[in-house]
């Protein structure tokens, strides 16, 4: 895959890249800045159509699938960025996650009003049951669903917006840099977080420039550099690899 | 008392349009300076069809609805391909297009000189409304039906989606909706009762011609849903009564017409500006334009 600047000058970017994530696993993709890791994300998610090559989900080829529909067929997404989505409460964050879109359409809620009011029931349900899993029971977001999203901090919104993707019922998660800008404290929260989707079942690609916590975490890494994956195998190997050490961590 | 309810009566056909422009600016995000392009589009087609058929009114305006909702793919078509500023500038230039097609395509709409003896709206087919008490009712009857289907819209599952467009379209997209649709969806709606309001305000003034639907009117609309508050349903009528009732007002502090006219203008913009700097979500409103 390569990019065009406003001087007509063109980069690759991604050139064959190759990469095989385990079911069930927990991947870290690592690599310098601009290497081309949320651009490969975006090609998974839909988001980036401009590109050469396949992307294959449980045997189904994604290729050129708008994005909401590869959400639909079992991939979540966490931005860089991601937080909570403004204007909105945590509760309605937590439903809109939700895979079930029964009353979405104008007036289908007025019309199949006990349908749609079941269908809201489940999901705030199964929102207060993720909390429970994740922040214990009694947990102070339970008494804070209907707040705004601006009533959390940074952090929190981004262990909540980690918590929402298992509302999706996605198999394949991408996580780009879940510890980005957040708080230590936050960070355990994250790892529990991130492994309590493993026991569910939930496969996890991950974004990291955490070392620490990519050790802690990961059960394979990923070293893209130069638009290919370099090295690929046990956390542990990759990052103490001489060479990854060299020229991606500068030791 | 005629005149305290025709400006009820026009108070509710803006309180229809401030609401439609909502569903598209308010929730949606999308910045559409067209909706009395719309208005326009809605006040031909229906003054075609009062002129043409003896139509129940429900049938028009269903007719109305539908076609006037159908021109608004063109909109919506754009927002798909432009954002932001340029989606702004596409808006302007489809409002600019209305009012010229209805200005010059003289044989169909008669330009300049409008269309005068528009017939009223006939209930059942049958009792055609006349004079300013029936069209009273009918218009409370209908701003009532219509600022109820806003404020489901406002707190149903599709409502939340679209607030959750206009705080982060890329998230929505990666939680499996389909933008687009909902954007259009929106588009649709709005310009449906934008439409409608449109046919009432043809059949109750008996005329129409292209100066009520220019692109100043639909900054008059906006400046409305600006000051009243964008995202819920409160704003949008609180809009519609700060700019219908203000001219009113100034009437009774005996100000020649030349100056109150003037003097208007200048307190509408005196209010967006107070409004955008003190409180940008408008006076009762819910959310901020990104």
């Amino acid at each position: 895959m390569s990019f065009t600047n406003a001087q007509k000058e063109t980069f690759d970017l991604l050139r064959g890249v190759n990469l095989d994530v385990e079911k069930g696993k927990i991947t870290a993709l690592v690599g310098g800045n601009g290497t081309g890791k949320t651009t490969l994300f975006n090609i998974i998610s839909g988001f980036e159509k401009d590109y050469t090559g396949d992307v294959v989900f449980e045997g189904n080829n994604f290729n050129h699938i708008p994005a909401h529909r590869i959400s639909l067929m079992g991939i979540g997404r966490l931005f860089q960025d991601g937080q909570l989505l403004s204007g909105l409460t945590l509760m309605e964050n937590m439903k809109l996650a939700s895979d079930d879109k029964t009353g979405e359409m104008p007036f289908s809620s007025l019309l199949w009003r006990k349908r749609s009011k079941a269908a809201e029931a489940v999901k705030e349900q199964q929102a207060k049951d993720i909390l429970v899993r994740i922040f214990g029971e009694g947990n102070k977001y339970l008494n804070m669903l209907n707040q705004d999203a601006s009533a959390f901090s940074y952090g929190e919104q981004r262990i909540l917006s980690l918590a929402r993707l298992l509302m999706g019922g996605d198999r394949l998660l991408l996580l780009d840099e879940p510890t980005s800008g957040v708080n230590p404290v936050y960070i355990d929260t994250i790892e529990q977080i991130i492994r309590e989707m493993v026991v569910e079942g939930l496969t996890v690609l991950l974004i990291e420039h955490n070392m620490h916590f990519v050790r802690r975490v990961a059960d394979i890494c990923a070293y893209l550099d130069d638009g290919i994956i370099a090295k690929l195998g046990p956390t542990a190997e990759v990052l103490d690899d001489k060479n990854v050490r060299n020229s991606y961590l500068g030791l | 008392m005629e005149y305290v309810f025709h400006i009820i009566i026009m108070l509710n056909i803006y309180i229809m349009l401030v609401l439609s422009a909502n569903l598209t600016i308010g929730m949606a995000n999308l910045l559409t300076m067209c909706q009395a392009a719309f208005y326009g589009i809605g006040a031909y087609i229906g003054t075609y069809f009062l002129m043409q058929f003896s139509l129940p009114f429900l049938v028009i305006a269903g007719l109305v609805m539908l076609f006037t909702g159908l021109f608004s793919c063109l909109v919506s078509f754009a927002s798909v391909r432009l954002k932001g500023d340029y989606f702004v500038i596409a808006t302007m230039g489809f409002q600019l297009i209305v009012y010229t097609v209805l200005y010059n395509w003289t044989d169909v709409t008669r330009g300049p000189y409008g269309i005068p003896g528009i017939p009223g709206i006939k209930l059942g087919g049958m009792y055609e409304l006349s004079g300013v008490y029936e069209y009273l009712f009918m218009s409370l009857a209908l701003v009532g039906v219509v600022v109820f289907l806003f404020h489901h819209l406002v707190v149903s599952p599709f409502g939340r989606t679209l607030n959750a467009i206009r705080a982060d379209e890329l998230t929505v997209k990666a939680m499996g909706r389909n933008t687009v649709l909902f954007k259009s969806i929106a588009f649709f709606l709005s310009a449906a009762v934008a439409g409608l309001a449109g046919v009432i305000y043809a059949s109750y003034v008996s005329y129409i011609d292209p100066t009520s639907f220019t692109l100043d009117e639909s900054i008059f609309i906006i400046s409305a849903l600006f000051i009243g508050g964008i995202g819920n349903t409160k704003g949008p009528i609180l809009g519609a009564l700060f700019v219908v009732l203000l001219p009113e007002l100034l009437r009774f502090v005996g100000l020649p017409d030349s100056i109150a006219a003037n003097l208007r203008q200048i307190i509408y913009g005196l209010a967006l500006i107070l409004v955008m700097y003190y409180r940008p979500q408008g006076i009762w409103g819910k959310a901020i334009l990104k």
